[in-house]
């Protein structure tokens, strides 16, 4: 499979074309107001942050209110504590990067949150990732012009890793085209062992194709910088990210009953009617980093 | 069940049978539905899916009045002093504009029948209808009908009564048809050159019907033409259309061949450049059909259908669905008719990453089938003119491959192979039709359905117990079984009941319960179907489905039988209903059942009918008012929730204007009340994404703005197709005339330039006015 296939999708979805979408209004009743746990911390030399906000009616555009003069700290197993401290008192609780080296691979990690008298607690743990080995390129050009202005002649970009053995490693793939994270929910990508889903069966390989190749926005041009980081995740953060990516473009004729996004923030007191959401999660990470020179690239097929 | 016949006999030495097939004049096909009245006994029957009629009276002269929407009513005069056979042939009415010299006094069938619930379109009605593109449609046409909805243009299949799609037996010459779609449910597979007859059962579902707990369409083949051959084609916008039928071995026996294929692909090659040459996107289907008369008493047929979609260039995907249908008819005698059906169906799809097997280093091959093979014959005994009794029995061997892969990556290959699964149905009837009296008629039978889910295979334990509801549940064991080794039975009673209670003349009430039991399932969480969903079996995490359905009718005839008219209400109920968890993985997931949730459903509501079956103006207009909801552990803090398909209004009219020899006009209107959404009540901003959140986690409690449509076509008869041969016509037809932009879903996304920004938007699929031109021909 290549890009080929794309157009190919344009064809065979020609009578699609007849489809449309338009941007509508809609009057939704609002629920009520709640706290965000927005926290991922990887073992990369920079500050961790654990990001607190409180959600709002799903119409409101504007900026999120942060969740202020929480108390936000990180348990290792033998309960040694780790405060995030709000430097700048915008809800936005910082480990600076000086105090990270105690991240354990295999260890396990309990965030805890005191907010307006309700505490609460998230467990993660540090699983192992593999190295990447280097990122590949392949001069391409598309039969059409993209309709977007995205370039129709470029290279198409892999990065080669191989998933250890062993089943049941989850991964998250995130690439930085020239020091842009490629954001978007629907270019979230995750790897189940070197393939898609746990039914794949693919413990122990290269990744596969389709993964390899996620890490393409359009067509790389000349002298791109690709920067691919391998996040290793726990089996329900890949869980919850795969919802965060169905719930994001969830629409059309083959959509799926819309479900809310699991949360892995519980509050202590399973009494509480104070529900918080979010997600925390713990990253051990590889990187890789080329820049696309069409000279290198392998010729077109 | 013999001793029943026995004494039977003993009642009826002194009477007469007569016996024999009901034939199409212009081509010689049996006649499926023909009422015969006999005028001095004011009773009769109705011939059955074969043509054949069976009366049992005592000696006496007789007028035969055989009546059929659309034809010349026929008038015979019979004496009868010994048991007989006789054949009768019927013609087509001209046209509406001549003068009807016979009246018939029976053309009231739809009062005076024991069914109720039950539509028949006819296909001369369907082909005049306006077509999607200018492509006549059985599927899409019957949703013309009351109690039959889909949940968005151009999604798969159709949903009758609150049903899923899954839970409808699509029968093509008795074989079921797992996919009845092309192109992901643009088009259905059947091809309207070659099929005779439809009929769609909602309720009061008789006890020879079994499988399915929502509905039944029986799609019936053209036998091919037995007096002379012909040709038939067309060519339209997506489809060329072509069909052969002729008779052979001295009119004894006839077929037809009839074949079709899109070709958007041929008409796009000369714009298609170097890379996409090689690229392949059609379909196609091949129905064929023949029938040889042996002898009086022994008639075969062997039917056919094979069709198949194909995308792909350097990547393939295809599916399609392939039945073989044996049929024997067997007269033993003037009482007694069997047909014996044997059949093969098999619905299978494939994926290949790399069709031109270029690159050896990553690949990705996947496919999945059912396949099923089945005897079942059914016995019509014609005890007396009082009681008809239907008797037989099914049985079904199914064998599920839900998914087969191989995976290359960097060189290594994987398997990644679920195995396949086995299961036996089989189901035994007996049903009895009878006339109490001239006010009141009777349909009673059960079935016993009964079922195994065989080895070699797996069984996954479930952790039921520690399961939170509405998430995964844990697989405890994993227990083995060996080849035909039983890994779980069910076995299902049910009950058959119809009554007609005569009001008056041209009036009557109508009553029906139906229990059925479904032990296959198709697994499908999306809006519409896709032709990758896959069926799986009943097993012992996954329950067969019940429903129980009552439903009442009246039926009135108005001005001579011109206009019919009923109003049914219903109420079903339904167990075992499968539902999913939030990202389930319904694909190579080897503990799918894991995935499942089970829960109840309900469904009710009225059908309003009005039809009018003659005159230069004619058609139907239905509306139906319907509920149906669904109740899962889990889902929708465990209370009832409308299900994705419920619509609560539903109108449809369809009206056929035949102006004259050369021109026929019709237009057909649709109004219905959107389907029920769920929105989020808040966002919330989690790495730079806006996500959605119900704080209530409720399901379905919005509805999508309602859809309407009005399609217009006209048709122009010409006198010749080639060489002054023949016959042609050219169909003009507008879907969607006053552009509407009808919402298939309305659902929220982030805006596509900054994921932290929120809006809705409404999905239209077909989203313009689709103008068509159909060429057919006939010589």
């Amino acid at each position: 499979m290549n890009l080929r296939y794309k157009n190919i999708l344009v064809i065979l979805f020609l009578p699609f074309l007849w489809s449309c979408e338009d941007v509508i209004t809609l009057d939704l009743k609002d629920g009520v107001e709640q706290l965000v746990v927005d926290g991922w911390l990887t073992d990369k030399p920079e500050d961790q942050k654990i990001k607190l906000t409180l959600s709002q009616p799903y119409f409101d555009n504007s900026d999120p209110n942060p969740a202020l003069n929480a108390q936000v700290i990180l348990f290792e197993e033998d309960s040694t504590a780790h405060p995030f401290i709000d430097f700048n008192n915008s809800g936005e609780y910082i480990l600076p990067h000086t105090d990270i080296s105690f991240l354990r691979q295999g260890k396990r990690y309990a965030l805890y949150i005191k907010y307006q008298g309700e505490e609460y607690y998230a467990i993660s743990q540090l699983m192992r990732v593999p190295g990447i080995d280097s990122i590949g390129f392949e001069n391409f050009k598309f039969p059409f012009a993209p309709t977007d202005d995205s370039p129709q002649e470029g290279m198409f970009a892999q990065f080669y890793a191989k998933d250890p053995v062993g089943e049941g490693d989850t991964y998250w793939i995130r690439t930085t085209k020239n020091n842009k994270l490629l954001n978007k929910p629907s270019q979230i990508s995750l790897a189940y062992d070197a393939g898609f889903s746990p039914g794949s069966k693919s413990d122990g390989l290269l990744f596969i194709l389709p993964v390899r190749q996620s890490i393409n926005d359009g067509l790389y041009v000349q002298n791109d910088l690709v920067h691919v980081e391998l996040w290793s995740i726990t089996p329900d953060a890949y869980y919850y990210l795969l919802q965060v990516r169905q719930e994001s473009s969830n629409g059309g004729i083959f959509s799926t009953p819309p479900a809310n996004i699991p949360t892995n923030i519980v509050n202590l007191n399973s009494a509480s009617t104070k529900k918080a959401i979010g997600f925390f999660g713990l990253s051990a990470t590889s990187s890789f980093s080329a820049l696309a020179d069409t000279l290198k690239a392998q010729p077109m097929r | 069940m013999i001793m029943i016949f026995i004494s039977f006999c003993a009642h009826t030495q002194e009477n007469h049978s007569i016996s024999g097939y009901v034939r199409d004049a212009a081509n010689g096909e049996g006649m499926i539905g023909v009422t015969i009245y006999i005028k001095e006994l004011k009773t009769g029957t109705q011939t059955n899916s074969y043509g054949f009629y069976s009366l049992t009276l005592p000696s006496g002269n007789y007028e035969f009045q055989l009546s059929y929407i659309g034809y010349k009513p026929l008038v015979k005069n019979i004496f009868l002093d010994s048991d007989r056979s006789l054949d009768f042939e019927m013609g087509e009415s001209e046209a509406i504009l001549q003068e009807v010299v016979v009246k018939a006094e029976r053309e009231d069938a739809n009062v005076k029948s024991i069914e109720m619930s039950v539509n028949k379109v006819e296909m001369k009605t369907i082909k005049k209808m306006p077509a999607f593109l200018g492509e006549v449609d059985l599927i899409r046409s019957i949703q013309f009908l009351p109690g039959v909805s889909t949940v968005g243009e151009g999604a798969s299949g159709f949903n009758v009564r609150g049903g899923g799609i899954d839970q409808n037996l699509v029968l093509l010459d008795e074989a079921p048809v797992y996919n009845s779609s092309h192109l992901f449910g643009f088009f259905s597979v059947f091809n309207p050159d070659a099929v005779k007859d439809v009929k769609l059962i909602k309720g009061g579902i008789p006890a020879n019907y079994g499988g399915r707990v929502s509905s039944i369409l029986d799609v019936r083949m053209k036998e091919g033409n037995s007096k002379k051959s012909s040709f038939s084609g067309g060519i339209g916008s997506i489809f060329s259309r072509f069909s052969y039928e002729r008779p052979f071995l001295q009119n004894k026996g006839s077929f037809i061949v009839a074949l079709r294929r899109s070709y958007i692909d041929v008409l796009a090659k000369p714009f298609l450049n170097e890379t996409l040459k090689g690229s392949r996107f059609y379909f196609y289907d091949l129905t064929a059909k023949g029938n040889y008369k042996v002898n009086d008493k022994n008639t075969i047929f062997l039917s056919g259908y094979f069709g198949r979609d194909v995308f792909g260039a350097d990547f393939g995907f295809n599916w399609g669905n392939s039945t073989t249908s044996f049929r024997w008819n067997h007269v033993f005698n003037q009482k007694l008719f069997l047909n014996t059906t044997v059949f093969y169906s098999n619905y299978d799809y494939s994926l290949d990453s790399d069709l031109k097997k270029e690159n050896n280093q990553d690949s990705f091959r996947w496919n999945s089938n059912i396949v099923n093979y089945s005897i079942k014959p059914d016995f019509n005994y014609y005890l007396n003119t009082k009681n008809t009794l239907s008797f037989g029995g099914q049985a079904i061997y199914y064998t599920f491959n839900p998914g087969q892969a191989t995976a290359t990556s960097g060189g290594e290959s994987r398997s990644i192979g679920l195995d396949s699964k086995y299961a036996v149905e089989n189901a035994l009837y007996i049903s009895n039709e009878q006339k109490i009296n001239n006010k009141l008629s009777l349909q009673y039978g059960l079935r016993y359905s009964n079922y195994r889910y065989l080895g070699k295979g797996v069984a996954y334990i479930l952790d039921e117990k520690s399961a939170i509801p509405g998430e995964r549940k844990d697989v405890t064991e994993v227990i083995s079984y060996d080849k035909g080794e039983k890994i779980q039975t069910y076995g299902n009673w049910e009950p058959r009941f119809s009554a007609n209670m005569n009001l008056g003349a041209s009036n009557s009430l109508k009553l029906s319960y139906n229990r059925l039991a479904q032990y296959i399932h198709l697994l499908s969480n999306t809006t519409a179907s896709s032709p990758l969903d896959v069926w799986t079996p009943s097993s012992n995490n996954i329950k067969p489905q019940i429903a129980n359905q009552v439903a009442l009718g009246y039926f009135q005839n108005f001005a001579d039988n011109e206009f019919e008219a009923s109003i049914e209400l219903y109420y079903k109920k339904l167990q075992n209903q499968i539902d999913y968890v939030r990202n389930a993985d319904l694909l190579l997931n080897p503990a799918v059942e894991a995935d499942l949730l089970r829960g109840k459903g309900r469904a009710y509501g009225a059908e309003f009918f009005v039809k009018r079956n003659k005159g230069k103006l004619n058609g139907w207009l239905s509306y139906t008012l319907s509920r149906t909801e669904r109740l899962v552990e889990g889902l929708n803090n465990n209370d009832w929730f409308p299900s994705r398909i419920d619509k609560t209004h539903n109108i449809s009219l369809v009206s056929i204007l035949e102006t004259g020899k050369k021109w026929t006009f019709s237009g057909t209107f649709t109004y219905s009340t959107g389907t029920p959404a769920s929105f989020p009540t808040n966002k919330f901003l989690w790495q730079g994404i806006a996500l959605p959140h119900n704080y209530f986690d409720n399901r379905n409690t919005y509805r999508i703005p309602d859809s309407h449509r009005l399609d217009l076509a006209a048709t122009r008869k010409n006198k010749h197709a080639f060489f002054k041969r023949g016959e042609s016509e050219w169909v003009f037809s507008i879907y969607n005339v006053y552009n509407r932009r009808n919402p298939f879903s309305v659902y929220v996304r982030q805006n596509e330039d900054n994921p932290a920004l929120t809006e809705a938007v409404k999905y239209s699929v077909f989203a313009s006015i689709l103008p068509a031109v159909t060429y057919n021909f006939n010589f």
